[in-house]
């Protein structure tokens, strides 16, 4: 049998993803992606144009523009989808980008100012609008945050596990009403759940505003979150662990503790650290349980607590400039907290795979 | 004729999968006993609050909801809270159509446009995003975005001034429902980012080189093969995100000037509500009639969002087939 091209079907010139890129193509790719910026940024600094005019009504156009062309020249009609699509992509997730620096950007440069030893060990008894920086700090919020946070986390963690355990080891039937509620829970207002623990301990005359009455309202939020992540890393432990350790006469509960939890460690840690990451910002819950104080307190179980977020709710608003830094330096000093609980957690994600089982025999 | 041999299928012995030895029966019973502590908490959230809410509730009647007034000081208070609820609902949605766009791009961008390093650094960054406190946020929205966002509503206005969304009466476009949805779309970006992002990686790849090889280019494949397949869960995570605008509360208390007279549509004037921030502001100097009444705003906060979040965790559940019964 001869080969057989059908001469009907002329093959297309750009069904070839195979072909090298040549220069032409390169080079088309480089202008269409240059060309619009360059003209656009000369453009405004020639005529003294605002940023964001240029950047809408002339780059966007421009680089729409330039995409089409580029589209049409390398595939035809088609090319014009995925030029548009490019665009809007590449647009959208800069802006995303660009919003998480400017938030990132600001807090660090303006609260660096804050920034001393004493910020760090001082409390706020003696400060007042117009008090210097030199004078007070974010030491009794640090404490009151580590104890108050501390406290919902023994609570919760031990409590979201368990749920993990009903959702992965056992055959309850109720595990997909309480896998929907739990997602649902992790939609739960925090104000709301601040409005909860007030009317069942405080107007019922359990506790005046007290720190635990605070990890109290924090628990709804921190629930969701620690039970999501440790069902996940429950459920990546492979099932064959599990059957081995049971079919050598393991009770189901001592196969939990000794092989599954061992091998999810890590990822019980990362959930309890991004449960204490999502809680340690949370500010309207506190405001009506814990509500705040200018002096160290360390007695959980009576009187206003400062924390973090509440320290840094007083002083937003206040027009002064000293208020203004402080808010700033308490900002950092939380973004500090949870960039530190998020890089742990980063950490133990990565290290799950391998490292943990030993050699049997040693 | 064969004889039909006389055999007794013995009876079907039953499986009994219920634990036996007594740390076992105490292992199953903490567990389920604290995953029905989740559903205890929900009830007794919804009880406290209606408990708190009953005098509210009954000297408002059905005007709690719908009328636009509060005053606390006149001789029979009144409560109502029409333009806040209208005004959470109004910054939600504004929230969700900016934020759709932005969580969809780095979605599609870390799954199918960047390389494996960029797209964990993206990744990470849109983690971070996500646990931002929400009053940084606040703090960064008061002293920082407000003057931007300001200056981009009043070019808005300049321009469609004349269509009735962007119009102002010219008191300014600081403290307005545009400025808050900004706030609140940066919220829950992360939120629909990562349940797409997710959704997007399980889309079989097969599917999306068949595609290719059929000649289908980076939009068609987007159109007919990624959009179809995922957006049962995009939609999932849009409710979520939803869910958690509503209720946002620190990050808007300070961008937002709390009128009591709804405002329907106009985003760039002066005049919002969120049912969230009237709480968190009013609660300090509130006697009890005003806190039953806050009360009250909270329970019907909070049903709404539970309402909300219970659907959008179905159908994020319904897209997501592959995690069944793991």
């Amino acid at each position: 049998m001869t080969n057989y091209i059908p001469e009907a079907m002329p093959r297309p010139t750009n069904a070839a993803p195979w072909a090298k890129v040549d220069a032409k193509k390169t080079l088309r790719i480089v202008l269409a992606s240059t060309l619009p910026a360059a003209t656009a940024a000369l453009l405004a600094i020639s005529f003294g144009w605002q940023f964001e005019f240029t950047l809408l009504a002339v780059f966007l156009p421009l680089q729409l523009v330039a995409g089409l062309w580029l589209g049409t020249v390398t595939a035809g009609k088609r090319g014009r989808g995925d030029a548009l699509l490019v665009i809007f992509t590449v647009f959208f997730s800069a802006l995303v980008l660009v919003l998480l620096m400017s938030v990132l950007w600001s807090v660090v440069s303006n609260g660096a100012a804050a920034m001393s030893w004493q910020f760090f060990t001082q409390n706020n008894v003696y400060v007042s609008a117009n008090t210097s920086l030199e004078y007070g700090g974010v030491g009794h919020s640090i404490i009151g945050t580590v104890l108050i946070v501390g406290l919902a986390t023994l609570v919760t963690v031990p409590l979201g596990i368990l749920i993990a355990v009903y959702l992965t080891e056992t055959r309850g039937k109720t595990r997909g009403l309480i896998r929907t509620l739990i997602q649902a829970m992790s939609g739960l207002p925090s104000v709301v759940s601040g409005l909860f623990v007030y009317a069942a301990f405080i107007v019922t005359g359990i506790t005046q505003y007290a720190g635990w009455a605070g990890s109290l309202a924090l628990l709804p939020l921190m629930l969701p979150t620690v039970s999501r992540i440790a069902e996940e890393s429950l459920r990546l432990v492979p099932a064959d662990l599990r059957s081995a350790a049971v079919g050598l006469g393991a009770p189901n509960y001592r196969a939990f503790l000794q092989v599954v939890m061992p091998a999810a460690k890590s990822g019980l840690v990362t959930a309890i650290l991004l449960g204490i990451a999502r809680i340690i910002g949370e500010t309207a819950p506190l405001v009506l349980t814990t509500f705040a104080a200018a002096t160290t307190s360390v007695n959980i179980f009576n009187g206003p607590m400062s924390t973090l977020p509440t320290y840094l709710y007083g002083f937003i608003s206040d027009p002064s400039i000293q208020s203004a830094q402080r808010a700033w330096g308490a900002a950092l000093v939380m973004l500090i907290l949870v960039g530190v609980l998020f890089t742990a957690a980063r950490v133990m994600t990565r290290s799950r795979v391998g490292k943990t089982t030993k050699k049997i025999g040693k | 004729m064969s004889q039909q041999p006389d055999l007794k299928i013995p009876e079907r012995r039953k499986l009994n999968t219920a634990p036996t030895s007594l740390g076992d029966k105490i292992f199953f019973r903490v567990a389920s006993g604290a995953a029905n502590f989740s559903i205890v908490l929900v009830g007794l959230i919804l009880v406290f609050l209606l408990w708190q809410s009953v005098p509210a509730l009954q000297s408002q009647g059905i005007d709690f909801i719908f009328g636009s007034n509060w005053d606390a000081a006149a001789e029979t208070p009144v409560f109502q809270i029409g333009p806040m609820l209208w005004g959470s609902f109004l910054i939600s949605f504004l929230g969700v159509i900016l934020a759709v766009p932005m969580a969809i791009a780095i979605a599609y961008f870390i799954e199918f446009m960047a390389s494996k390093a960029v797209g964990r650094v993206a990744t990470t960054l849109i983690d971070l995003l996500a646990a931002l406190p929400s009053v940084v946020l606040g703090l960064w929205g008061f002293a920082v975005f407000t003057p931007v966002a300001a200056g981009w509503a009043e070019s808005l206005n300049k321009a469609f001034g004349w269509f009735p969304l962007f119009a102002s009466d010219g008191a300014g476009f600081l403290a307005s429902p545009f400025i808050a949805g900004w706030i609140v779309a940066i919220m829950i970006v992360p939120i629909i980012a990562s349940i797409s992002r997710e959704i997007f990686s399980q889309i079989d790849r097969d599917l999306i080189n068949a595609a290719k090889g059929l000649g289908g280019g980076s939009y068609s494949i987007f159109k007919k093969v990624i959009l179809p397949t995922a957006s049962g869960g995009v939609v999932g995570g849009v409710l979520l995100g939803l869910g958690r605008a509503l209720g946002e509360t620190v990050a808007i208390f300070y961008v937002l000037n709390l009128v009591f007279e709804i405002n329907w549509y106009e985003i760039l004037q002066q005049r919002g509500g969120s049912i969230a921030s009237n709480i968190l502001a009013r609660f300090g100097e509130a006697g009890p009639a005003e806190i039953s009444a806050l009360m009250a705003s909270g329970l019907v906060l909070f049903v709404m969002t539970l309402i909300i979040n219970s659907i959008a965790a179905w159908v994020v559940a319904k897209a997501q087939p592959w995690r069944k019964n793991q």
